[in-house]
């Protein structure tokens, strides 16, 4: 008992100077950050300063340091009290099988009827449809990637060139050919998916890293070539007027023109979000389409091989699996999914520029598929929900969102090093087979 | 004499200035257990990376007779040696796919079988039947193996979670779902007890019997070797030195002298060969 107290006092004082060094570094960052107030011209005038000048708030450092130093004492003697760290790693894994085989599959379907009713509930306003828009569009672009990133293991830094090749493919075969969506959709893929293969040949002996680099000059020189290549992509300035989908043919507008409209066609009043409405659910069934397909092909040879080739490139080889087709078809069906995503992209906004496609894009979906769980279809859900919605939601805090984008991803990969999802399901097994024979 | 299913001839490997292999030929007769043996360094690996295309070699001829049709697997790339050739093989570092179950490890090396019967996975896509009485047909194949491996039970487990012994036995498994005509085995006894060789013999013997397979295999646990090998040939520095039956090889003075040294009272014999020093006291 004696013994056990002892190591209590050694062990507060140990906790208190942790603190204080945790506390001390705070300082020089809280310095900077919060020490000083920049005043603005007419606010100095007030004051009595004039012109622009820094008024020292040091109060705020102080109350920074001091609110870290009782945080983190708070969280040393919560993690170490007997009572709550009973929790052995054994019984974190059982209980999160649990969750993942119990709440999973309930996850998965309650998301989708939240996803499908979202346009109609009561408070969902022009900004929550858009904010919605969005993040269906980063889950397609996640589930596109996984097939590359989480399925065959190829580590993808400029998936976003894809989406490029996408974008500019329906904006330029729409104005140029006079195309409707629907015709340029499969076109847009099909060009993805030649590009993904482009780029898959020169890299098919390289793996980690090296794959890496090169996938993310890969995705610059694309980006690059649509910026100078004036006379066909009108660089910098973008395409503009790229039309919108029609409903099977019915456009959505106003005007009066030869052609019905989706309002005149149903007889009802023309609203002017009808068409976000239905870009809402055009996306939602673009991804999921995404989902389906991913789901199925990892059952099938194809997908199978993918995961191999993952696992163990040398070993697929000794069993006869070829790796350069294996990896082709999953850079290409990667790559089409980003087309696919693309078109929707330009269609929806109907303007694209190549400052749309910068790396910061290919990385942030790269993080929505290491977050949400390598090869984790509802994982990558939750992340791009999480990240996604949470820079929006706090897009008041201007140039501060970001802080809140990397706050997500540290919180993250504090809790789950491993992603939020990581069971991985198997693509067969033999009870079912039992059952079926 | 059964014909023979692989001939190799005038195999040279060579490493910058290293000669790994120089010039070794040799048969592997059709339906037999063959077994490279020779001290560490002997080049025994080269030979079997060469082989299985994981090596082009420097100079030399391999042939490969399999479903009527001569291979030249000198220059085949390395994944059609599986796939055409028929030729599959182990690792001597077991190389599973650690995060897929066990089933899943047997039914990915039927790939080739089900890409054809699900037209490269379209049908598959499609949902067709014709794709999934496939996929049943391979599941079959790969219960019918797990059970002769002792798994069955495991088999939705990862491959990775499994005893070393298994991982072993399952690697075979595995490389005979390819449906093939040689088996090339690097060291298929490292790191079993005595248990789980005799276990592992078995499992040779019935490949041998019942599947229709010839074997090629590297070991160094002479016990093994000895028991279930039809034939041996043994290399020592690049080269072959003998080749023949157990019973001759082991009488052959020049492995005695490869393994033992030439003055018999070194005492890191011990260390190199002590199975086949007992093997030599026991049938001088």
């Amino acid at each position: 008992m004696a013994e056990a107290a002892g190591s209590r006092q050694r062990d507060l004082a140990f906790y208190l100077r942790d603190a204080g060094i945790t506390a001390l570094m705070t300082l020089p960052i809280a310095f900077p950050m919060f020490g000083f107030y920049l005043i603005m011209g007419s606010e100095g005038r007030a004051s009595g300063v004039y012109g622009t000048g820094v008024e020292p708030r040091l109060i705020w450092v102080v109350i920074a340091v001091l609110a870290v130093f009782v945080g983190r004492l708070t969280i040393s003697f919560v993690k170490n009290d007997p009572a709550v760290t009973v929790v052995t790693e054994q019984s974190v894994i059982e209980t999160r099988r649990y969750m993942s085989e119990t709440i999973g599959p309930w996850t998965g379907l309650g998301l989708l009827s939240l996803a499908i009713l979202w346009p109609l509930l009561p408070f969902v306003d022009r900004w929550l449809l858009d904010l919605g828009i969005l993040v269906l569009t980063y889950i397609m672009l996640g589930w596109g990637l996984n097939i590359v990133v989480g399925l065959a293991g190829l580590l993808d830094l400029g998936y976003v060139a894809f989406y490029a090749v996408g974008a500019y493919s329906y904006a330029l075969i729409a104005l140029n050919f006079d195309l409707s969506f629907w015709q340029c959709l499969p076109l847009a893929g099909a060009f993805a998916a030649l590009f993904g293969i482009l780029l898959g040949f020169p890299v098919l002996r390289l793996r980690g890293d090296y794959l890496a680099i090169v996938t993310l000059g890969f995705g610059e020189i694309i980006r690059i070539i649509l910026l100078n290549w004036y006379e066909f992509t009108k660089g910098p300035d973008g395409i503009s007027g790229i039309p919108r989908p029609s409903f099977f043919g019915l456009p959505f507008t106003n005007q009066e023109g030869v052609v019905t409209s989706f309002h005149k066609y149903f007889g009802i009043e023309y609203v002017s979000t009808h068409r976000i409405v239905f870009m809402y659910y055009l996306i939602l069934g673009l991804a999921l389409v995404t989902n389906a397909f991913t789901q199925r092909i990892r059952k099938l040879p194809v997908g199978r091989a993918w995961e191999a080739l993952r696992e163990d490139e040398v070993a697929c080889r000794a069993l006869g699996i070829n790796p350069r087709n294996t990896k082709l078809t999953a850079f290409a069906i990667g790559a089409m999914f980003a087309g696919f995503a693309g078109s929707f992209f330009a269609t929806r906004q109907g303007f694209i520029s190549p400052e749309s496609f910068t790396f910061i894009e290919s990385a942030i979906i790269l993080a929505i598929v290491v977050l949400g769980g390598m090869g984790s279809q509802l994982g990558i859900v939750l992340a791009a929900v999480f990240l996604i919605g949470m820079t929006e939601l706090f897009r008041e805090l201007e140039q501060f969102r970001m802080l809140a984008f990397g706050a997500g991803m540290v919180a993250i990969m504090v809790w789950r090093p491993r992603g939020l999802l990581t069971r991985r399901e198997p693509t067969v097994s033999l009870r079912d087979n039992r059952g079926a024979t | 004499m059964n014909r023979s299913v692989l001939s190799v001839e005038s195999l040279s490997m060579v490493f910058g200035g290293l000669v790994a292999v120089d010039g070794v030929s040799f048969e592997v007769g059709e339906g037999l257990i063959t077994a490279i043996i020779g001290p560490n360094g002997a080049g025994k690996t080269t030979v079997f990376n060469c082989l299985t295309g994981f090596y082009r070699p420097t100079d030399g001829k391999i042939v490969m007779r399999a479903d009527g049709h001569e291979h030249r697997l000198e220059r085949m790339e390395g994944f059609r040696i599986a796939s055409h050739a028929k030729i599959a093989r182990t690792f001597q570092n077991i190389r599973l796919f650690p995060q897929m179950s066990v089933l899943e490890n047997l039914v990915v090396a039927q790939h080739n079988d089900l890409m054809l019967a699900s037209g490269f996975s379209v049908y598959g896509l499609l949902g067709l039947k014709k794709y999934k009485r496939a996929e049943a047909a391979s599941v079959e194949k790969a219960k019918d193996w797990l059970e002769k491996i002792g798994l069955v039970e495991m088999a939705n487990q990862d491959a990775g979670q499994l005893p070393y012994g298994s991982q072993r036995l399952l690697e075979i498994a595995r490389a005979m779902c390819t449906g093939p005509k040689l088996l090339c085995l690097d060291e298929p006894a490292a790191g079993l007890n005595a248990a789980e060789s005799a276990q592992l013999a078995d499992i040779i013997q019935y490949i041998k019997k019942e599947k229709n397979c010839s074997v090629l295999l590297i070991e160094h646990d002479m016990s093994v070797v000895m028991n279930i090998s039809d034939k041996i040939i043994v290399l020592d520095h690049g080269g072959k030195i003998a080749e023949g039956t157990p019973e001759a090889v082991r009488n052959d003075p020049k492995v005695i002298n490869a393994y033992l040294g030439e003055d018999e009272n070194e005492l890191e014999v011990d260390l190199i060969a002590p199975n086949l020093e007992e093997e030599v006291r026991e049938h001088p």
